[in-house]
């Protein structure tokens, strides 16, 4: 991703909505577009038809899948997916996992920061077995691991030729938001700063 | 010096010495399975024939010189074909010996010549599982980080240490390499030959990867 300076997007701008066939075309503009689909595992659409049956044929029947809206405008999508059968004990039951796409002409404008945090609240407030909310960025895409850090995931450690992306193997940096890192920030801060040293029990 | 083991796939003839380590609770505490009861032979053996004689990669851990298995070491599909996790289990009476280290590292050793299109080994250890993470990291896995809030266990969410091992990433000296290669050169032994059965990371692999699921071991 080019470093531009741009405005950012006001917040109140950006919204979520669901998907009808009717974003064909808006799905297209991005899904066609090489440097959007560069660290992704399709290659870039030729045909509006193919975005008209990606959102027939997996984004409708998806669990959680939304439009990026900018305005009137959609201008990306982000999806969350849980890993296993929720509610029950086992493979992936605790967790779920966050993809996001945003058209390059909306780069920079803290447009994917924005879409991530109200994903991430709007995930944790509708399911409530979710623990986990991870998300993978390419190690070669440092403009998405800065989206999800800012969004307030902590950085795990980079999971070496872990996904295959376009027929390679890629290494990917792992980022998660857990239960507990949204108990933490919903603490109100100690304001108070205790000046003198105080003796805890001698054990 | 490392222990000398060899791997070997299943057999239903094995299902008592499995007993050994499938019925035990302290073995079970950390695995995604619970144990099996010393009774349920029939049971055990249902398991032996529906996972470990129709995985694509499931083996047996011998000792020198013994038939009889002391525990076993499996790759699991992912949502990933590039990428299988290992998982590993040895019979508490063989605890401490280097068994699981030189079973998980002849796994490693073979595995990438065994199954099509895989870059990628992986092994989620629980934080508060020290044993099997010296197990991981003196075989030959890289320490990658912690997944947090990982998987749900026996009722709790846990945190899980995920040690990774490429293609290509070097393994410390086998029993093989520490005694037997020096041994052949001067002439004293014969060389080892085996078979490589190579499988695909295709049909067989998808079949067994159900969403979410797992296709071995829980009940």
């Amino acid at each position: 991703m080019e470093q531009q300076r741009r405005e950012p997007a006001p917040e109140t701008e950006v919204t979520l909505r669901e998907f009808t066939e009717a974003d064909a075309e808006a799905l297209f503009a991005w899904a066609s577009d090489p440097r959007v689909v560069l660290f992704q595992r399709r290659e870039a659409y030729a045909r509006v038809d193919e975005a008209r049956r990606y959102i027939l044929d997996h984004v409708l029947p998806h669990p959680w899948y939304r439009a990026i809206c900018l305005g009137a405008v959609v201008v990306g999508s982000i999806s969350v997916k849980p890993c296993g059968p929720a509610g029950e004990e086992g493979e992936g039951a605790s967790r779920a996992s966050l993809g996001y796409r945003v058209a390059h002409g909306h780069w920079g404008r803290g447009v994917a920061t924005r879409a991530v945090r109200m994903a991430a609240a709007a995930a944790f407030a509708e399911w409530p077995w979710l623990a986990r909310l991870e998300a993978v960025a390419d190690v070669e895409n440092p403009a998405s691991q800065r989206v999800l850090e800012k969004a307030g995931f902590v950085r795990e450690g980079v999971l070496r030729r872990y996904v295959v992306l376009k027929g390679r193997p890629r290494d990917m940096v792992m980022f998660s938001l857990v239960d507990s890192d949204r108990d933490e920030r919903a603490k109100p801060k100690l304001l108070l700063q205790v000046k003198e040293p105080f003796e805890l029990n001698k054990e | 010096m490392a222990t000398e083991v060899t791997l070997r796939r299943f057999d239903l003839s094995d299902v008592d010495a499995m007993m050994a380590w499938a019925s035990d609770p302290e073995v079970a505490a950390f695995c995604r399975w619970a144990p099996f009861a010393s009774t349920e032979t029939e049971a055990l053996l249902a398991h032996i024939r529906d996972t470990a004689l129709s995985h694509q990669w499931y083996r047996a851990i011998c000792l020198a010189g013994d038939a009889r298995p002391v525990g076993s070491v499996s790759l699991e599909p992912t949502a990933d074909p590039c990428r299988g996790e290992l998982g590993y289990v040895v019979a508490r009476a063989h605890w401490g010996r280097g068994v699981a280290t030189a079973a998980v590292r002849a796994a490693l050793a073979a595995v990438f010549g065994e199954v099509e299109g895989l870059a990628r080994v992986e092994a989620l250890v629980d934080v508060d599982n020290a044993a099997s993470q010296r197990v991981a990291e003196k075989a030959g896995f890289r320490r990658e980080g912690v997944l947090r809030r990982h998987y749900w266990h026996k009722g709790r969410v846990r945190d899980l240490v995920v040690y990774g091992f490429v293609s290509g990433d070097p393994l410390p000296p086998s029993h093989e390499d520490e005694v037997c290669k020096p041994l052949t050169r001067l002439g004293l032994v014969r060389p080892a030959s085996h078979s490589v059965q190579r499988t695909r990371l295709g049909d067989r692999w998808s079949e067994k990867r159900q969403p979410g699921r797992r296709s071995a071991r829980t009940r």
